[in-house]
């Protein structure tokens, strides 16, 4: 009886308890017994911080949850695209493995000029950075702690020591780490992929699952695609993650640079008066979400860079500096 | 101030009800495995248990102006399990864990009968309940975690030792405690078969 209240018990035995529960209604009633006893004692060993983190998603019982859900939905822009429609269908066509419908998978998009913000089924945050996009697996909470990374995107890793988290970029490296805070920045058109850590401790592995480096807090990894190889250094990780409050920091960065992406954050052309502007170098943070005219008045402030704005129809609007 | 057992109990009992999350979690670390545990014996994949735990949580919370006394809130959890435990018997189909049918059949019946028998708003439940839990914490130290990683991890007397840092033999001597322990809290209260079960068992 007890074997198969443990589930250890063969089939052979199984029967031959049945067999003996049907005897007579006193064994029948002593099975019961027994198996309710057994049944207010157990317990399973699920970790209970998860199971709450994944309560808290699950349900909308607090007020607090919903407002988190309504802060995500204005960020309208993030379309989560379910991959496994077309699986889902083969799944109910040839109905003959039940676990295939496992395989779906989630991607969450962020366009450009957006940001994001997403909690992962395991409780782990992740800020998404514009034009980023985010994959992975149904099967993600149970364990597996695998995602794919096209872009920048800043990790708040919920921490589980069993289950490691496993970052995969589209530069052939991958980030393994088990529950700490850190950036990557890598976007596919470009060479390098940059990888700074926060806090906790971060292991960059090959292809092969061979461990390239170990970061400790306060180091940058730079890996150069074209090289195959990985650049160590220390730096201010403030530099790196500021993004993800809607700062952004230029270090040494020329003016031209700077236009390029003030052009795709806010649609607008930027023309240089005067060109030999443009390889001038410039330190300094600015407020990514607002409005372009204060921009403009920070450059203004900070290096004496006089602007007029342009408005046009059916055009972008077109900004002078000078 | 130190609080005994009791006072905290109502103290998070009336937090709870006053629609206090931090009460609330509180509540769900401590009750939420007891409950998984419970539908893992009637319900055969564990995600489904997992499921329908987390669907008695949010329906306590919801429900929580309903619960009039601590003990209440066992009591709603434990029903809500048992009847969607049964509602899932009956209507949902599940992977055969035999290559007999009629093995399969005859499991599901006996498990819906079980879980027809529960009355979780008898007194008896209450007590019951309350005694066992009573009779774990009050193991000595070393008694209760040897205990506890045994039957509730389901441990290897081997993997105990290791866990804990002492030798077998204290492992094997310190559940020894906890069962003679057990027995004579649990025999002035339980059916003499019941307390022979859990004891044997842990042999």
């Amino acid at each position: 009886m007890y074997r198969y209240l443990a589930q250890e018990a063969s089939e052979a035995e199984i029967k031959a308890l049945f067999e003996w529960i049907d005897e007579s209604a006193e064994n029948r009633k002593t099975f019961i017994r027994y198996k309710q006893a057994w049944a207010l004692t157990s317990s399973s060993q699920d970790d209970s911080e998860v199971l709450w983190k994944s309560l808290n998603k699950k349900d909308s019982f607090s007020k607090k949850t919903r407002i988190l859900t309504l802060s995500v939905q204005k960020y309208a822009a993030v379309a989560i695209v379910i991959f496994a429609l077309g699986l889902f269908v083969e799944y109910l066509i040839q109905k003959e493995s039940s676990d295939s419908v496992y395989f779906s998978q989630t991607e969450i998009e962020v366009p450009p000029g957006q940001m994001s913000k997403v909690t992962l089924p395991d409780g782990t945050a992740v800020h998404l950075n514009s034009g980023s996009k985010l994959f992975y697996n149904a099967d993600f909470s149970s364990g597996k702690r695998l995602v794919k990374l096209e872009g920048e995107a800043f990790f708040d890793v919920y921490s589980d020591k069993k289950h490691p988290f496993i970052v995969h970029t589209p530069g052939d490296i991958s980030l393994k780490v088990y529950g700490t805070s850190f950036n990557i920045q890598a976007y596919p058109k470009e060479g390098e992929i940059n990888t700074t850590l926060v806090e906790g401790s971060l292991g960059v592995f090959d292809q092969a699952g061979n461990e390239l480096s170990l970061l400790i807090p306060g180091q940058n990894a730079q890996y150069i695609k074209s090289e195959n190889k990985i650049v160590l250094s220390d730096v201010n990780t403030g530099l790196f993650t500021s993004w993800k409050e809607g700062l952004v920091t230029f270090r040494d960065e020329s003016l031209q640079n700077i236009a390029l992406k003030i052009e795709r954050w806010y649609n607008v052309e930027i023309i240089f008066e005067n060109t030999e502007l443009k390889e001038d170098l410039y330190n300094g943070t600015i407020l990514k979400n607002k409005p372009i005219d204060q921009i403009l008045e920070v450059f203004k402030l900070t290096s004496s860079l006089e602007y007029r704005i342009e408005y046009r129809t059916d055009q972008p609007t077109l900004i002078y500096w000078k | 101030m130190t609080l005994d057992n009791n006072s905290l109990n109502d103290f998070l009992f009336s937090r709870f009800k006053n629609g206090d999350e931090l009460a609330f979690e509180h509540i769900f670390k401590s009750k939420f495995n007891q409950i998984i545990g419970f539908c893992d014996q009637f319900i055969s994949d564990h995600d489904d248990a997992k499921n329908i735990t987390q669907e008695a949580f949010i329906n306590l919370w919801l429900n929580r102006n309903k619960i009039e006394k601590p003990s209440g809130i066992n009591s709603f959890l434990y029903t809500f399990a048992k009847s969607n435990c049964l509602n899932f018997i009956r209507h949902q189909a599940v992977e055969e864990k035999y290559t007999d049918h009629a093995l399969h059949e005859k499991e599901q019946l006996l498990n819906a009968e079980v879980l027809e028998s529960f009355d979780f708003n008898s007194l008896e439940f209450i007590e019951l309940e309350e005694l066992i839990q009573k009779s774990i914490s009050n193991l000595p130290e070393k008694c209760r975690e040897v205990f506890i990683k045994k039957r509730f991890e389901g441990k290897m007397n081997k993997e105990i030792a290791e866990d804990l840092g002492i030798n077998i033999k204290s492992v094997e001597a310190n559940m020894t405690r906890a069962i003679k322990a057990l027995k004579k809290n649990l025999s002035e209260y339980l059916p003499a078969i019941l307390v022979q079960l859990i004891v044997q068992y842990l042999n």
